[in-house]
């Protein structure tokens, strides 16, 4: 696989990753429990993971 | 933005260091005495803040976790050691379970439009030259120099139901069927305090990235530009890295806004209603220790407040962690 083609697929799963993370702590939200707390401290975490991993290669 | 790095090792360049011979030889009796005033001297400075931290950090944090293992009012004297059950009358408590799942979704919304929109604003302010962009900034500043009191007054007037400035757009515009009960309605609520709060801070975090981004050098630019680089490639391999610091630092004072200016927003726009809907930690912590006479339980909700905000600060000090770049 082309160097280009891998970095265009790698930056458009992390964009899918980290809003698919937002969208969990949206929905999440609208019942009260706490399942549904973890859930959201775990899309919260995924985020971090997001972060993390694109700031792996400048470290 | 110039970072200094420390000089490699095994380097030579010795004119800092002052010559082992020297204090021995002229001035060696008066140097140890000069290094022990210095360091009086320093003490004696660093005392007075020493002790202010102290007084009204250390021991007001030690009392919240001390004073979450009793049960008290507030107010009687009788004060009773309970252990942790404090802490395990939080499992069972719906509300402090819906507090904390609001707090999260303002953390992760909030944080997530306002850095974005504070970056792209800034961006464009800075790269492109708008005509008016001294306006625009001032206009986007002003909210930061209001009171947050205030700013829920206006977004209160915003978002009332019959006058509200929201609905009568709606109105005005026939789209009549789009109108809602901004600050009554348990789905909304919650997200009308987060539009408050990111037009809040909006103009506060655009005017740090422009600070930092007017500080890269314009050749960096030129040659990227010389290369074919498009505005866009521009932005995320010389922009973003070189303003990778700040990015860090406005990460963690997003974790710290999501918990405080929450909970004056609530507390001015809805008091945590409609039934419960808009609580976020803080200010169920004040409903439980002020309005309930819980203070023990107030204050295990301090602890739990206390240690999500630093575990969240820490991953993500840890998860952004890099070499500053030169330039």
């Amino acid at each position: 696989m082309k160097e280009s083609t891998r970095s265009v697929l790698v930056v458009t799963a992390r964009t899918l990753v980290a809003a698919g993370c937002v969208a969990v702590v949206v929905t999440a939200r609208t019942t009260v429990g706490w399942g549904r707390l973890a859930i959201m401290l775990a899309a919260l975490a995924g985020l971090l993971a997001v972060l993390a991993s694109y700031n792996r290669r400048f470290r | 933005m110039t970072t200094i790095s420390a000089p490699p090792p095994g380097s030579t360049d010795r004119t800092s260091e002052p010559a082992p011979s020297a204090g021995r030889s002229r001035r060696g009796a008066r140097v140890p005495a000069r290094r022990r005033g210095d360091v009086g001297f320093v003490l004696a400075c660093l005392l007075p803040a020493l002790v202010l931290f102290a007084v009204f950090m250390v021991v007001p944090t030690v009392n919240v976790f001390r004073m979450s293992l009793y049960t008290w009012s507030g107010f009687s004297p009788d004060l009773r050691f309970v252990g942790l059950d404090n802490f395990t009358r939080l499992f069972d408590d719906e509300q402090f379970v819906r507090a904390f799942q609001n707090t999260v979704a303002l953390l992760v919304v909030v944080t997530v439009v306002t850095m974005g929109m504070g970056l792209f604003l800034a961006a464009i302010m800075t790269r492109q030259r708008l005509r008016g962009r001294n306006l625009y900034r001032f206009v986007l500043y002003i909210p930061n120099v209001l009171s947050v009191v205030v700013i829920a007054a206006i977004f209160s007037a915003v978002f009332d139901q019959e006058n509200g400035l929201l609905n009568g757009v709606l109105r005005l515009l026939s789209l009549d069927g789009l109108q809602q009960v901004w600050l009554g309605d348990q789905k909304l609520v919650l997200w009308s305090v987060a539009i408050a709060m990111v037009w809040q801070s909006l103009g506060y975090y655009m005017v740090l990235y422009m600070s930092s981004m007017a500080s890269i050098p314009e050749e960096l630019y030129e040659a990227s530009a010389l290369d074919g680089a498009s505005a866009g490639r521009q932005f995320f391999t010389i922009t973003l890295p070189l303003i990778w610091q700040n990015l860090r630092t406005t990460l963690t004072f997003f974790v710290m806004s999501a918990v405080n200016l929450s909970f004056v927003l609530v507390r001015a726009m809805t008091g945590g209603g409609p039934d419960g809907s808009s609580e976020v930690l803080l200010s169920y912590l004040y409903k439980q220790a002020y309005t309930n006479s819980s203070y023990g339980y107030g204050m295990a909700i301090g602890v739990v407040i206390f240690a999500f905000s630093f575990l969240v600060s820490l991953l993500v000090s840890r998860a952004t962690r890099r070499e500053p770049v030169q330039f």
